[in-house]
């Protein structure tokens, strides 16, 4: 029966990491109300799954730590192996580089060159001239490497 | 009464686990942590509360784990020893342009995250890193070359 | 030690514009949005079955048996959820009724297995029986209907028996999930 425990919480956390995953990466760092709700949301919904009516602080204790050994398990595949790092973390694609945008992952991921603009007027350039690369990483932040560099 | 015990309890195991997990090399904090945390929180405040959803108990519960962080914050602030335990060190993982392999292996940081935090301060590339280090909060700060 | 301590940095990783190292794989994420409309296929697909009552809580769910002669008629889902309550019905015929009695026998694995957790109305006596509890009810007038709450806590499939003591049982399984 401890068994039932261990499983929804793996479950939980695994499908949840599928879940972020797919819904995809949104540029920009600050987190919106919009990613709040989602956020609140999912953790929410997938923890009543998980516990249930089993509020107990032993259970609790058990799912938490089935938990953290499923994400210390996950981290340790990502860190030894490439294939592993690209399927959870997903990789950096370029949005822009010599000058010209990559537009096919422009409308993939539903970028819109106003949000590239927006993250390199915050480090201070004034222009699209001013960008000899663009990047969207992996975890959804723009980073923008200027044409003078340090 | 026992609402108090667990608060306590469950306040101290978020602790620890927090703690443990929070450095995930090149966690920038994306919402799979706050996810995360949320969920774990989440589990913790249902052990806590368990079957009585009263005002009472839960703003009991408040009030415990608001004065556990209050101790915890006064403690942190007069011994460096426990804000070094609760929150962890910064670790150099690259040093005049050298990887330091031990740390590397033990928090399992990747290239590509050091790389990525490069990107963030508009750095193209890894040779171009003179330090980089692993903050407490699990960014990585890129100290470049000067050129 | 083995191996050096440190060892210098190299970047092994394609270049993009001659400089910038990313780590990019565009055949990767090529595969990878394929994998995406899968996916967002699967799960609407998922729902739908939802909403059918594959998963329990529907109309594919809801079954319904019946004994030759009509004595039992037994309204139940197929598949049951862990922890969520429901209700199983039991409806009586005419040929139910001795002496001004019905008796049913409901098998251990209602009572366990999905979780039986009250039988309205409550009945005149009741009695453990051999793999199971034979309830008595004074039946005044036919048809008669008893409900069953079941909270079922394991997941697993359960197969049950449900007999009036002259009739046919009716055995059937239902499936519970997680």
């Amino acid at each position: 029966m401890a068994f039932f425990i261990i499983a929804r919480a793996a479950f939980g956390y695994l499908f949840l990491v599928l879940i972020v995953r797919i819904v995809g990466r949104r540029p920009g760092k600050q987190l919106t109300p919009f990613e709040f709700v989602l956020i609140f949301y999912l953790g929410g919904l997938t923890l009543t799954g998980m516990v249930g009516e089993e509020v107990s602080l032993t259970n609790a204790i058990t799912q938490i730590i089935t938990v953290a050994l499923c994400h210390y398990l996950l981290s340790f595949l990502r860190f030894k192996s490439e294939r592993m790092a690209r399927i959870l973390d997903g990789v950096p694609l370029v949005l822009m580089e010599k000058n010209s945008w990559r537009h096919e992952t422009l409308v993939r991921m539903r970028i819109q060159d106003d949000d590239v603009m927006h993250t390199a007027r915050q480090q201070g350039i004034k222009d699209l001239s001013g960008i000899k690369t663009a990047v969207l990483e992996s975890y959804g932040e723009i980073t923008i490497i200027p044409k003078k560099e340090k | 009464m026992d609402t108090i015990i667990r608060a306590i309890v469950g306040y101290f195991v978020l602790l620890v686990v927090v703690r443990v997990l929070k450095r995930r090399a090149g966690s920038q904090l994306t919402p799979f942590e706050f996810v995360l945390i949320f969920l774990i929180g989440g589990i913790i405040i249902l052990s806590t509360v368990d079957s009585d959803r009263s005002v009472t108990n839960c703003t009991c519960a408040v009030i415990t784990v608001g004065l556990l962080h209050r101790v915890l914050s006064w403690g942190k602030a007069r011994s460096p020893k426990l804000g070094a335990f609760l929150d962890g060190a910064p670790l150099v993982v690259i040093k005049n342009g050298e990887w330091q392999h031990e740390v590397v292996d033990r928090m399992m940081i990747r290239p590509e995250d050091v790389r990525a935090s490069a990107r963030a301060q508009g750095i193209s590339s890894l040779e171009k890193v003179k330090y980089a280090v692993l903050e407490r909060n699990g960014g990585i700060s890129i100290i470049p070359k000067e050129s | 030690m083995a191996q050096p301590f440190r060892m210098p940095v190299v970047d092994s990783v394609p270049k993009v514009a001659d400089e910038v190292a990313v780590g990019e794989d565009l055949k990767f994420q090529r595969k990878w949005w394929m994998f995406e409309r899968v996916i967002w296929s699967f799960f609407v697909l998922v729902l739908l079955c939802d909403l059918l009552g594959v998963f329990g809580r529907g109309w594919l769910a809801k079954a319904k048996r019946s004994t030759p002669d009509q004595a039992l008629t037994l309204d139940y889902e197929r598949v049951e959820r862990s922890g969520s309550p429901s209700v199983m019905t039991l409806r009586f015929g005419p040929a139910a009724a001795h002496n001004g009695h019905i008796q049913v026998f409901v098998g251990n694995e209602v009572i366990r297995g999905l979780g039986a957790r009250r039988i309205s109305p409550e009945p005149a006596t009741s009695a453990l029986t051999d793999g199971g509890i034979t309830y008595t009810f004074d039946s005044g007038s036919t048809p008669t209907i008893a409900e069953i709450a079941l909270q079922p806590m394991f997941p697993g499939k359960h197969k049950i028996r449900i007999q009036v003591p002259g009739s046919e049982p009716i055995e059937t399984s239902v499936l519970v999930l997680p």
